[in-house]
């Protein structure tokens, strides 16, 4: 029997595809504790993320059919090497524009088209509009049923969560409402926070951020509240209706730093730092990510003169050495108290 | 003496943002580069060297709309609509070259640019801050070779308040790709026509113009390859390196036809070399602030017979559609997409150069080329190219470990004889 999960790696993947070609979508994160494995193939200056995730992929534990999304060169690369390790099995590199509107969604939504054509191919079967049609109220009833359950989540157990809720509940990665029973020591005063940055661990830096004092209350990361942010229910009569819709949808959703408007994106931060309450953005993200080390020094500006203070942080995904990270976060924290 | 160490003599302590404001400082600078004192290896550098100082220059002073672009903007596409193209990429590298990068990249770090961005963008950025770069009107980016030049582009953007425009170049092989491309390369085009007041006849005049001497700029560059691929070849991997100036930001210009035509005549008269070195192919760029790496290359009887950048990627355009032709040529080059395309790339000029071994020179912050260095390896032991791969900076030198490079490119050397 040929395996029907299928991995994915970014949080602009277009999950209801896969859904609707009858795909279990599997979400990888990596394994931290072995990114060296990683060596061989991508150089150590590369992702910590994307070099974790082909570590986990060589010890053979997830699926090896898989999805990657051309959203920057670590995607990319990381494309590659699956390719070579993985030649039998189903291997896409889907594009993304950087400019959203309507010359990006026409881009977005014929890349869906090559996808759909490819997975037709690969499964053998017709992927008709009730298919996506169920596939996207599948992701919608999801997102809505993660909302209504982070409710009051914070830090790493949130986190935890909106991880369990991106790959199915059977898998290892999978697990609902009891991805929450991770308890974290905390301090004994908790200063509300934003979360931003592109793909955190939970059991590191997010964790470290709770045992100094700080309470996540949004996690705008690539694993976090972000793909949950906003609805990508896509309707209409057709395929060709639905995928042009779900692109609009895909591109209309708060965006990493890799798309061309800043301004947007550092508006969003800002009103969803005021709607949760948050007294500081934590602006943490994984070494080597071009896409955050180039937009910080500007969304710090921006943020700035919004009135949030910024604090920056850099994880290597595994997050051994926490000593100096702690101490600092805590000297941001008492200084904002 | 060399003009460059002439200029660095005579200026490097004393330059300041308004130097390069300063009419006088070009005149100065023009000078020295038409004097006699000026005598560069290559009939062919006179000519771009003058048309670099000429444009950049004007840029300085304002004489027509500056546009910053990165290394896969064709440079066609914005001197055909009258605007200055800019490449601050390759700025940085004039600025390692005359050994201030680490200044420029030491500013940067303070504005929380880290060590682990790619230099040449961080070098830049600290010569933008500083205020060493001519203000742009509008910055273009494509979205290839690497993330970095959208991403810097998006924070000069801010910084000097124009506008950014980024070209999303579709992968390979895409059902009407070429046709979304060139429908935005309009888009950009007519948003520089319009800067400097051109009407679209105009704008399409002056495209339909520039990949015409670009056509012929093409023909002379095929007829300098078709020499370099002779075992007596007299140019050398480290100096054509330095060319890849001229296949980015020349091509469209008078002086982009003249440079290879000289080039290539050049090469005709120089004829034999005859000797029996090894003959070595270069993947990404050199540290431009160092020719110790060539020198040892020499010592050990080894020539760079090709380099990665400075080859035609693109067949010959077709002026009566410049959009279509110039989406062809930025969309078909070998950055684009998977790294199997680069791989390809790279297997085909070592064969077709007859290399007995290849380095790769993993610029530190490169994704895009560390990356796939790997890979790219993998592929040229797969045809029998023994390949070395090297850790390195092409801009920071306080980043290149001379002795480690020394003892492994050596040992490589010696493995290869």
């Amino acid at each position: 029997m040929g395996d029907d999960r299928i991995a994915w790696f970014c949080a602009y993947a277009p999950v209801e595809l896969l859904l609707a070609a009858g795909l279990e979508p599997v979400r990888y994160f990596g394994d931290p504790s072995r990114i060296d494995d990683a060596d061989a193939l991508l150089h150590p200056a590369i992702c910590p993320y994307v070099r974790a995730c082909l570590a986990q992929a060589m010890q053979g534990g997830g699926p090896h059919h898989a999805v990657f999304v051309n959203s920057c060169d670590g995607m990319r690369r990381l494309y590659d090497a699956w390719k070579e390790l993985f030649p039998e099995d189903f291997v896409f590199l889907l594009d993304l524009p950087r400019n959203a509107g309507k010359a990006g969604e026409r881009v977005l939504a014929g890349e869906y088209r090559q996808l759909l054509a490819a997975l037709r191919t690969f499964r053998g079967r017709e992927i008709t509009r009730d298919d996506l049609a169920a596939a996207c109220r599948e992701r919608e009833e999801l997102r809505r049923s993660y909302l209504r359950l982070a409710g009051e989540a914070s830090g790493a157990a949130r986190l935890r969560l909106a991880q369990s809720f991106q790959s199915p509940p059977g898998s290892a990665e999978g697990g609902g409402a009891a991805a929450c029973a991770h308890p974290v020591a905390k301090a004994g005063r908790e200063i509300p926070v934003l979360l931003t940055g592109n793909l955190l661990n939970p059991a590191g830096m997010v964790s470290l951020l709770e045992k100094a004092g700080a309470r996540v209350v949004w996690a705008d990361l690539c694993n976090g509240d972000r793909a949950f942010a906003a609805s990508t229910l896509a309707e209409g009569e057709s395929v060709e209706e639905i995928i042009g819709g779900l692109a609009a949808a895909y591109l209309e959703r708060p965006p990493c730093a890799r798309m061309l408007d800043a301004e947007r994106r550092c508006r969003i931060l800002a009103e969803n730092a005021r709607q949760a309450g948050a007294s500081a953005v934590v602006y943490a993200s994984l070494k080597f990510c071009d896409s955050y080390l180039y937009d910080f020094p500007r969304t710090r500006e921006r943020l700035r003169r919004e009135g949030i203070p910024v604090l920056r942080l850099e994880s290597d995904y595994a997050d051994g050495h926490a000593g100096q990270v702690l101490t600092r976060v805590e000297a941001f924290l008492e200084m904002i108290s | 003496m060399e003009l460059l160490e002439q200029i660095k003599e005579r200026y490097l302590d004393r330059l300041s943002p308004a130097t390069f404001r300063s009419r006088l400082f070009w005149k100065t600078v023009e000078g020295l580069a038409l004097s006699p004192l000026n005598r560069p290896h290559w009939k062919a550098d006179r000519v771009s060297l003058a048309y670099f100082i000429r444009a950049t220059r004007d840029a300085y002073l304002r004489r027509a709309p500056v546009v910053w672009c990165n290394l896969l903007v064709p440079s066609e596409l914005v001197l055909g609509t009258g605007c200055i193209p800019f490449y601050p990429e390759m700025a940085a590298a004039v600025v390692a070259s005359a050994g201030l990068a680490p200044r420029f990249i030491d500013h940067a770090a303070e504005e929380e640019f880290p060590s682990d961005a790619c230099s040449y963008h961080r070098c830049m950025l600290g010569c933008a801050m500083e205020g060493f770069l001519p203000e742009p009107d509008l910055l273009l980016a494509v979205n290839y070779p690497c993330d970095s030049a959208p991403l810097s582009f998006g924070f000069a953007s801010d910084l000097y308040g124009a506008p950014q425009f980024v070209l999303d170049v579709p992968l390979p092989g895409r059902e009407d790709g070429m046709n979304l491309l060139a429908g935005q390369m309009a888009e950009a085009a007519r948003t520089m026509a319009g800067l400097c007041g051109r009407t679209e006849r105009e704008m399409m005049e002056g495209l339909s113009e520039a990949v015409e001497l670009s056509n012929r700029a093409l023909g002379h560059l095929r007829r300098v390859e078709e020499m370099r691929k002779r075992d007596d070849c007299t140019l050398d991997g480290d100096e054509a390196m330095g060319n890849v100036s001229v296949l980015a930001g020349c091509m469209g210009s008078p002086a982009g036809e003249e440079f290879y035509r000289l080039l290539a005549e050049e090469l005709r008269e120089r004829g034999s070399r005859g000797d029996s070195s090894l003959r070595i192919m270069w993947m990404h760029l050199k540290p431009w602030y160092s020719q110790a790496i060539f020198h040892l290359l020499r010592e050990h009887g080894a020539r760079l017979v090709c380099e990665e950048y400075t080859h035609a990627t693109w067949e010959a355009m077709d002026p009566r559609d410049p959009l279509g032709s110039l989406a062809a040529k930025v969309g078909g080059h070998f950055l684009v997409g998977p790294v199997e395309r680069r791989a390809s790339h790279l297997v085909r000029l070592a064969e077709e150069y007859r290399v007995d071994g290849a380095i790769h020179y993993n610029h530190w912050g490169c994704r895009q080329s560390c990356g796939g260095a790997p890979l790219v390896k993998k592929a040229l032991q797969r045809v029998g190219v023994p390949t070395l791969i090297i850790d390195g900076d092409c801009v920071d030198d306080r980043e290149y470990q001379e002795g480690q490079v020394s003892t492994r490119l050596e040992a490589f050397l010696e493995s290869l004889r």
